[in-house]
């Protein structure tokens, strides 16, 4: 019997939108018409009705937006609040009546703001901002306590118009906000400064204007008043070195220690905001709580705190995320105190609310973003299978998060050498989200396969079979350049020491021209990594050296156009190797690079090459005397003519002048070069 | 609070004394008990804590009176308390829902399980009084839409609607839902919140410090033999069994 019962519930539940429309168009043009009545008891009555059916109740506040019933509500509050402001000397009864009405109105446009974006705009659509702040001077509580209410509602939104705190009017608006003696003003107050405060010259003009003092002094006050302190400093002081100093000084430190007592109070609330106040001081300045016992305690806390089963829950593993993010020490104690697998565990819940669900993933990135003894843990515990599951969650938040995992998790050079990530299970789709519609998805899917494409067994074949490549080689062309730089550096990743079948396949795809046109990408990040493809392309076999010469060999001569007009080491370095690389290769690969460093037609520059050799940065002089080795390798029958070239060019002399070079590296390889030009003779002096 | 720290004091000092169980004689523990002093105004603010959290609004508006001590909360905000919560006691809940709506809208908005517990509440009365259309209309139009958001509430809501399936309800897997004691639990529910919403703790903290109480006795058993309360509502210190 009760299954048939639960059979009939599922299937009202699908019945539902259209029997919530029916029934409610009914009652709207009803409740339009009362709303807009000339009595005032019909009004009122009205209004209680509408406020009491949308309040908890999301789906009737969308109906009820829709059926346009927000502007007549914003009607009746705008009227009386402008009464009130015009006539002070009312009728006692009339006052009353008022009061009402602005009491009613001002909590069914506060429900329709709640927690629900599309009422926010709704409200705000109505122009009924203005008169809302109209209600905090009036001389009824009743009245200030529900403006201020449903002025807090609307600052819990991105929506809500920012506050310029560096307007004078604004900031001392904002203090009279902060000493009333109304709680929900004084909350109101707060939600402003954490809605509005964004850059260092907000943050200074607070604390100059004496918000911090007073923030303080609320964190003394209620509850809610605390919470609100708490969350208003954290926004005050973030990456506010000034404020942080300020804060910490306060009442001959008494302020901090009072923050650090709420991480014990009993409500997970305030023991959310406390802790998330102390990594705000601990970020922004080094030299604050840096003693190991208040790092374990918080690491401890939040931890804890993932328990909770609603918003704080929720809002934790972000906190502990910031806690630990870039970190190694902190993320080494979160380890010891079994973050993983407590992170692993919140993750099997089923049914996780998308938020916590990419919070705990982020979390668990950045354990496992530096320790390999974190990864190793992570992927003893299977929990890779629950990543790649979240790879195709609904949430675009959740997909780019479960990316960001894979992608710290597989900075795991022992795993990656094991073949453990280009497998079925994640392979696919990884692929799919190439095609994502969200741009972030797309690039922290691209960057994961950068990652995992530096795979040293021979499983590249899989990523191919599945259309990953050809989906690169599109991206790469992209009109956005981050996901152009992401897709180059995937590829990049997977031509590295790949085979001949899995490097012209990737060639044949990607076509000479277009790697050409890439070489000389508008942006020098997105040419740098474009010459390192390249140089991963003709680093090995003869013939993938043969590629780079289809066309009339166009991919060299936009390496050399780069090598003469870009301006950066590292664009340098990476072209300086491609032509050193191919110098390994045939006689007439040797040639061919010596025409791009000593051109035929002298017209007296000097050749890049010699800048290069004399350059501050070791890494591109060891490229540079690298193909200088390749071009004089003794048993090239073309040796000796090459040297005569490079000896005329003053590359010979320049070469000998290092034999001392302060970089190891470049000691080594000059005199490896000066053992080889030794074997012409002394020719070359 | 600190009342509960002197007994842990006195605690560790016997403990330090003791070595093996010790025997302490009804005159000794009165003469160690005389020497604590507790404030009477921190007495009668426990008393105030108790009355105002428990919803007693006459007599605290007497105590208050009678011993001077200033309640921490409007005593106005106690009556529109238990007005909402006798609602909900009787059945009326969608009375409740208008109080509480009015006493602050953002107590339900921001709060899905106890506005879901109070719409599953009124289909309870529904199904309670035989509305059985009606019943279904309501959880169709307010109990489904919630359901869909949460997975944890389509279960309750299924196990609610379950009621409507058996002929004797008195005698069904779901039927406690139907108990007088399902009313009582969302009643204290609402309760807790529109305290907490008034910043102001959910429990009263006397029981708390009875359980303190409690628990020092406990530890002490263990250590020695001394005039111990049993009976909470005398407080009689019985004599030690040796």
């Amino acid at each position: 019997m009760p299954s048939s019962a639960s059979a009939s519930v599922s299937v009202s539940a699908s019945a539902s939108a259209s029997s919530t429309t029916t029934t409610t168009s009914g009652a709207h043009s009803d409740l339009l018409t009362r709303l807009t009545s000339s009595e005032f008891e019909v009004q009122l009555k009205a209004l209680r009705e509408l406020k009491n059916r949308i309040i908890g109740n999301r789906t009737k506040k969308l109906s009820f937006i829709k059926l346009g019933l927000v502007p007549p509500v914003a009607a009746i509050l705008a009227s009386k609040a402008q009464a009130q402001v015009q006539a002070q000397a009312q009728a006692q009864a009339q006052a009353r009546h008022d009061s009402n009405l602005l009491v009613q109105s001002a909590a069914a446009l506060g429900s329709f703001a709640c927690g629900f974006d599309a009422g926010v705009r709704a409200v705000l659509d109505a122009g009924v901002f203005p008169n809302l702040f109209l209600l905090l001077s009036h001389p009824d509580d009743k009245v200030v306590d529900a403006g201020a209410r449903s002025l807090r509602m609307i600052y819990q939104s991105k929506l809500a118009p920012k506050c310029d705190f560096l307007q004078e009017k604004n900031m001392e608006f904002l203090l009279s906000l902060l000493n009333s003696e109304n709680e929900n003003v004084t909350g109101l107050g707060a939600s402003i400064i954490i809605h509005s405060c964004e850059s260092t010259a907000e943050q200074k003009a607070l604390c100059h204007a004496g918000v911090v003092k007073k923030l303080i002094s609320l964190l003394k006050g209620s509850l809610s008043q605390r919470d609100n302190s708490l969350e208003s400093l954290a926004t005050v002081m973030k990456n506010n070195v000034e404020a942080v100093s300020e804060f910490v000084g306060s009442e001959s430190g008494r302020a901090l220690s009072s923050v650090i007592g709420l991480t014990k109070d009993r409500y997970p609330r305030t023991r959310l905001l406390a802790s998330m106040c102390l990594i705000v001081i601990r970020n922004t300045s080094a030299c604050y709580l840096q003693d190991i016992g208040i790092k374990t305690k918080l690491v401890h806390l939040l931890l804890e705190l993932h328990d909770d089963p609603g918003q704080v829950g929720d809002e934790a593993p972000f906190a502990f995320s910031s806690l630990i993010s870039e970190k190694p020490d902190l993320q080494k104690l979160a380890f010891e105190a079994n973050a993983i697998d407590k992170l692993y565990n919140h993750l099997q819940k089923s049914q996780l609310h998308p938020k916590r669900f990419q919070g705990i993933l982020l979390a668990l990135a950045d354990l496992c973003s530096n320790l390999e003894s974190c990864r190793s843990r992570f992927l003893s515990l299977q929990a890779l299978n629950l990543v790649s599951d979240a790879l195709t969650h609904d949430s675009s938040d959740v997909r780019t998060a479960a990316c960001m995992c894979l992608r710290c998790v597989s900075r795991s050079i022992k795993n990656l050498c094991a073949g453990n990530f280009l497998n079925e299970m994640i392979v696919p789709p990884l692929v799919r989200l190439l095609d994502d519609p969200s741009t972030s998805v797309q690039v922290a899917a691209i960057s994961v396969i950068g990652n995992i494409a530096v795979d040293f067994t021979m499983r590249r074949s899989l990523f191919v079979q599945c259309g990953g490549v050809k989906q690169l080689v599109q991206l790469s062309k992209s009109m956005d350049s981050t996901v152009r730089l992401n897709a180059l550096w995937a590829l990049r990743n997977l031509m590295f020491l790949a085979d001949n079948v899995c490097k012209e396949g990737i060639f044949m795809e990607f076509t000479a021209s277009s790697l050409a046109s890439v070489i000389c990408d508008p942006e020098p990040f997105v040419q740098e990594q474009a010459l390192a493809l390249i140089r991963n392309l003709v680093d090995g076999c003869i013939k993938s050296v043969e590629l780079v010469f289809t066309e009339d060999g166009m991919i060299l001569d936009a390496v050399r156009r780069q090598l003469q007009n870009a301006s950066t080491d590292e664009i340098w370095i990476q072209g300086m190797y491609v032509l050193s690389n191919v110098a390994s290769g045939t006689e007439f690969h040797k040639e061919a690079v010596m025409h791009q460093l000593i051109p035929q037609e002298d017209n007296g520059t000097q050749s890049f090459i010699l800048k290069f050799l004399q350059s501050n940065e070791s890494q591109l002089r060891t490229a540079a005397v690298w193909a200088i080795v390749n071009l004089t390798f003794p048993s090239s029958p073309g040796s000796f003519s090459r040297l005569v070239k490079l000896h005329s060019a003053g590359i010979v002399s320049q070469i000998k002048s290092m034999v001392n070079d302060p970089c190891p590296d470049v000691k080594l390889r000059v005199r490896t070069a000066l053992g080889q030009f030794t074997t012409f003779g002394d020719c070359s002096t | 609070m600190s009342l509960f720290w002197i007994v842990v004091h006195q605690l560790a000092e016997i403990e330090a004394m003791a070595a093996s169980k010790k025997v302490i004689t009804r005159e000794d523990w009165e003469k160690k008990l005389k020497d604590v002093k507790i404030k009477k105004e921190d007495m009668n603010k426990l008393v105030m804590n108790f009355l105002v959290t428990e919803g007693y609004v006459d007599a605290a508006e007497k105590f208050r009176k009678e011993s001077g001590t200033e309640p921490d909360i409007d005593l106005a905000t106690i009556t529109d308390r238990m007005a909402v919560k006798k609602a909900v006691q009787c059945g009326n809940v969608e009375d409740a829902i208008e109080k509480v709506n009015d006493l602050n809208p953002e107590i339900l908005d921001t709060n899905p399980q106890l506005f879901f517990h109070l719409q599953q509440q009124r289909l309870i009365e529904l199904i309670r009084n035989g509305k059985v259309e009606e019943a279904l209309e309501f959880a169709q139009e307010e109990l489904a839409p919630r359901g869909e958001e949460n997975q944890s509430f389509l279960e309750e809501l299924e196990r609610t609607v379950a009621l409507l399936a058996f002929e004797d309800v008195s005698n069904c897997p779901v039927g406690e839902l139907l108990d007088i004691s399902q009313r009582l639990k969302t009643a204290s529910e609402v309760n807790a919140a529109i305290l907490t919403s008034q910043s102001h703790e959910k429990d009263p903290k006397l029981p708390s410090l009875l359980k303190m109480l409690i628990w020092a006795q406990n530890q002490l058993d263990e250590k020695a033999a001394y005039p111990r309360i049993n009976d909470l509502s005398t407080a009689m210190l019985e004599d030690p069994t040796v």
